[in-house]
């Protein structure tokens, strides 16, 4: 399963790695120009290129060995991940109020991140082995949900309601996928709009509701919670059709975008190349999702099938929410766009992901062992 | 592995067809998702473009903090010790001054400061946002703040900032003790990025209470949200959230204690101590020489730095916590206090002093070389014997006085809340063997009973050890604060004493070392007359702690030994006897005798505590140990 055969590189995902080189590079131009003055220190765009040269070598480790390695050790990393979360709530560091950190010397670990990949690949393996093609029932889907609530709660706990819905959406967008029953389907419907009021009121904390709350009424309260979305919405719409030229976002450089390399850093393009480059932006990103969700297509086993197509709904949910949070259509989460905002956590796991899609692609003819064969 | 394999391996072709079927729905739901997208960019930045424009370029909302007036230092009867007044700051805007060198350089005449340090100071700010401003200099003077309005049309860019800040109502009054407020610096900044309650500029405590409480006496910062235009210049002011202010620290300290002790230390390297002995409130805590506490305001500058560090007379280490000093002579209470209650003596035991005392070959000297004749304990503390004590010490063993050494908190920091507490050293055959990997020699049990060799005890632990040897036993911990005043002026945390352990030993044993202690101000023979009043009864002991017998220096006299060479004196003294209120410890570095050196230090601030009650008459001063 090592060794090397030529018959990989033959069917090497070329589209997807250009793509995605593609929209590394208009990352870090966007960067520079979001955080080339008013830092101390090393300045963000030079680490962001140290961690995307630490993540490209972490592809190369992923796609040299075999996928299907991935179901057996399936149990193992998610037992790890619940581990690594359980250790961050009792020794985490915490940042902005939150138990997110483990701090390893040289590295911060943040678990709710790997956690991310981990139930991808925990739901890819289950429903893989539990498929029949005829749907699932409400029982079959309580394992599942267990697995899932696990590492859902304790994330919740840190508290990072963001990872944590993003975990939730994935395992839904995994189970449809897989097909469930259609009364089972009425059933659940109608339970989660029962519920939602009561976790409105008890699930949610205070300046959660009021993050949602601000949503539809930003205008109410521009100065607190309102202020990010207000100012992201103003960044974006003052850019016009061609935007205010590059280095020249007036909102991005007088300070008054906040978390503009992180979160917001879709706001700064948007600003400065305006609608026409957050457009063509936008196509580039979309189609790097796209053949993500055509490598599950081409993929030689049900396992390769959920896996690539669940690291697509993960990449795919959190550019949506992170874009839908900048422009003013859900609430403010903290949630960067992945492969495109500063930061080194979420950068590694989302190119860890673009591994496992090369990995799946480039060995759909692969048979146990190593050996190709033609389908 | 393989078996997992090739269960996955079987592939049912038709299966796999009918999921990857699925895969359309969702390429269609990414489609629909990304339409909803583009059609709000579309109504964003085309429909609503312009609109958004015009709120970029004339409605700009912009924070600024506001800061909390920081909580005031008073004493223990509320006396005002270190308020705040406003400073004058000279800043700089940088979109303003489109010629900085030459308004460096008239500024720099104006201001009488070198113009490499403004430029400095310019070069830190480099990296902030432009509209940011650059401090230059902190609190000018009157002259200077109307000079620079006089010439302000000249000095483009050039603002005065008007921060309250501290105000020192007696100079260097306490200045170990409050410590002192510094510019934050970049580790600072970035230890408090999350509770982003700092920012660049701002001041922070850096030494003393000031660091210790700084989260109560900070207060919390107002907000003041105001829209500003393109140039990023006020415009009007749209929402105000008033800052609160730091709580006030209301201090066990006497401020004319404090006084009189840094007023009888005189600028000689030591340390003076008063606490109540029975709460373990602090009433003053002196290190002298004091901190110039100007020369760290906006600052201090590295040449001052450096030379407060080299100087011999130590000005930057609080001497009460930080500095120790083998405790001589007054550690002959702990060794007295184990003999007693190990029943090694009684207050009857005898010894003979000839002025030395033999042992394994070598003489081990009693400071009076024509002796003490035959001693008892009362006149043995009273005269300081060293031969009685040596006699006591090797009967008890290293061991033991260990250990009642430590029930009376010597060899542990004693928990004052100051930072760097030194914890002293009360050795024993384990410390000696973990420490230096030696064993114990007999011989050296012989120099701790006079607490010499190993020995080490800082001035607070030895005021706290009187304390506790005086009340009946209790060692209460000391403490500074009286009460935590919150900014409505109500008491947030009040005074309670703790209490941290109990002395070993026999209630009998503490009245007879107290016996010895009075003796020694009271008996013509006694070394702590010093101490004496006609209307109170003192009681005291002497010390004398050997620096580092140079035997080069031996023959001398000792005003001809190099400042150095020369011994420390100590002083600790309680009053009244029959029911004590307060204990008090001095040190004085080199200061050669415990009742020359220290003792009249000592007796000026029981003079100051008990006023009219205590009367006190100029003594002749007898030789002393």
């Amino acid at each position: 399963m090592f060794h090397f055969d030529r018959r990989l590189l033959q069917h090497f995902d070329w589209a997807l790695l250009l793509t995605l080189l593609t929209v590394i590079g208009i990352s870090l131009m966007n960067l520079y120009s979001a955080s080339h003055v008013g830092y101390y220190g090393t300045p963000p765009y030079i680490k962001q290129i140290f961690y995307y040269l630490v993540g490209c070598g972490m592809m190369l480790a992923i796609i040299s060995v075999d996928y299907r390695f991935l179901l057996r050790a399936n149990y193992l990393i998610y037992g790890s991940i619940v581990v690594l979360l359980l250790v961050a709530m009792f020794f985490g560091k915490t940042a902005m109020g939150a138990q997110r950190w483990i701090n390893l010397g040289i590295i911060k670990l943040q678990p709710s991140e790997l956690a991310k990949l981990s139930m991808v690949i925990t739901m890819a393996s289950y429903y893989c082995r539990k498929d029949t093609g005829k749907g699932f029932d409400l029982w079959e889907l309580l394992p599942p949900t267990g697995l899932v609530l696990l590492p859902v709660i304790l994330i919740i706990k840190q508290p990072d309601l963001g990872t944590a819905l993003m975990l939730l959406f994935v395992f839904a967008s995994m189970t449809l996928f897989a097909k469930i029953r259609l009364r089972t389907f009425i059933f659940l419907a109608v339970l989660i709009l029962a519920l939602a009021p009561l976790g409105w009121e008890h699930g949610l904390k205070p300046y959660q509701r009021q993050r949602i709350e601000t949503l539809f009424a930003p205008e109410a309260d521009p100065l607190g919670a309102g202020y990010h979305i207000m100012q992201s919405k103003i960044a974006i719409g003052s850019g016009q059709t061609f935007g205010k030229g590059y280095l020249a976002g007036t909102q991005v450089h007088l300070d008054f975008l906040p978390e503009r390399h992180t979160d917001f850093a879709f706001s700064v393009l948007a600003e400065e190349w305006g609608f026409a480059g957050a457009i063509f932006f936008l196509a580039w990103y979309f189609f790097l999702v796209f053949l993500g969700i055509n490598v599950a297509g081409a993929a030689r086993d049900k396992f390769g099938v959920f896996l690539a197509f669940g690291v697509t709904a993960l990449l795919f949910w959190q550019a949506f929410v992170n874009l839908a949070m900048v422009l003013g259509l859900l609430p403010v989460v903290g949630m960067p766009l992945p492969l495109f905002s500063y930061g080194g956590s979420s950068l590694l796991t989302n190119l860890a992901g673009i591994g496992i899609l090369l990995n799946v692609r480039m060995r759909r003819f692969s048979r146990p062992g190593g050996a190709a064969s033609k389908a | 592995m393989q078996q997992v394999i090739s269960r996955v391996d079987k592939i049912n072709e038709a299966e796999l067809l009918t999921l990857k079927k699925r895969l359309r729905y969702a390429s269609m739901l990414l489609l629909a998702f990304a339409s909803i997208l583009v059609i709000r960019l579309w109504y964003l930045q085309i429909l609503n473009g312009e609109n958004y424009f015009k709120l970029s370029e004339n409605n700009r909302i912009r924070l600024h903090w506001l800061k909390a007036p920081r909580g005031m230092l008073s004493d223990r009867f509320g006396r005002p010790l270190i308020a705040n007044r406003p400073y004058f700051n000279v800043t700089l805007a940088r979109e303003d001054a489109p010629n900085p060198e030459d308004l460096l350089n008239r500024l720099s005449t104006i201001l009488d400061v070198d113009v490499n340090e403004l430029l400095d100071r310019i070069r830190e700010g480099e990296d902030y946002p432009r509209y940011v401003p650059i401090l230059l200099k902190e609190d000018i003077d009157w002259k200077t703040l109307v000079s620079i309005e006089n010439h302000l049309y000249d000095l483009p860019g050039i603002r005065i900032d008007v921060l309250p800040s501290r105000e020192y109502l007696y100079e260097n009054l306490g200045s170990h003790l409050f410590g002192y407020l510094g510019r934050i610096n970049e580790a600072e900044l970035s230890e408090r990025a999350d509770e982003g309650e700092y920012q660049r500029n701002d001041q922070i405590g850096k030494l003393g209470l000031e660091r210790i409480f700084e989260k109560q006496l900070r207060g919390e910062q107002g907000k003041r949200y105001i829209e500003v235009d393109a140039q990023g210049f006020e415009q009007r002011e749209v929402s105000v959230q008033q800052p609160l202010p730091g709580s006030d620290l209301k201090l066990t300290i006497d401020r004319d204690m404090q006084d009189v002790a840094e007023d009888a230390l005189d600028g000689r390297a030591g340390a003076a101590v008063v606490m109540e002995v029975t709460t373990g409130r602090i009433l003053a805590l002196a290190s002298s020489p004091a901190l110039e506490l100007d020369k760290f305001v906006g600052g201090i500058s590295s040449q001052n730095w450096k030379e407060m560090q080299e100087d011999e007379m130590k000005p930057l280490i609080n001497k009460a916590t930080q500095g120790q000093y083998p405790p001589g002579s007054t550690y002959k209470m702990v060794v007295a206090l184990a003999g007693l209650s190990e029943g090694v003596i009684n207050a009857d035991t005898t010894f003979f002093c000839n002025g030395a005392m033999k042992f394994k070959g070598r003489d081990y000297r009693c400071w009076k070389k024509q002796g003490h004749g035959t001693i008892s304990l009362e006149r043995a503390l009273a005269e300081s014997c060293d031969v009685f004590f040596y006699s006591v010490g090797m009967r008890v063993g290293v061991d033991k006085l260990a250990e009642y050494a430590k029930s009376l908190g010597l060899g542990e920091p004693t928990g004052i809340t100051l930072e760097h507490e030194k914890s002293g050293v009360v050795p024993s055959i384990a410390w000696k063997k973990k420490r230096f990997g030696q064993v114990w020699y007999e011989g050296e049990t012989m120099s701790i009973s006079i607490g010499q060799g190993y020995d080490l005890a800082t001035p607070l632990q030895i005021c706290q050890m009187t304390s506790t040897l005086v009340n009946g036993g209790t060692r209460y911990r000391p403490q500074l604060i009286e009460a935590v005043m919150d900014a409505d002026g109500n008491v947030a945390k009040g005074f309670e004493p703790i209490i941290d352990g109990h002395a070993l030993g026999t209630a009998k044993s503490l009245d007879l070392i107290r016996a010895g202690m009075v003796a020694a101000v009271n008996t013509p023979h006694g070394t702590a007359g010093v101490a004496k009043s006609k209307s109170m009864l003192v009681g005291a002991k002497t010390g004398t702690a050997q620096v580092v017998k140079v035997k080069q220096y031996q023959h001398l006299r000792e005003n001809d030994i190099p400042y150095k060479w020369r011994d420390h004196a100590w002083f600790t003294c309680f009053a009244p006897a029959e029911k004590p209120e307060i204990a008090v410890t001095v040190l004085v570095e080199h200061g050669l005798h415990g009742a020359t050196g220290a003792g009249p230090v000592a007796r000026r601030l029981l003079k100051e505590y008990f006023k009219e009650r205590m009367d006190t008459k100029e003594t002749v001063l007898i030789e002393d140990e």
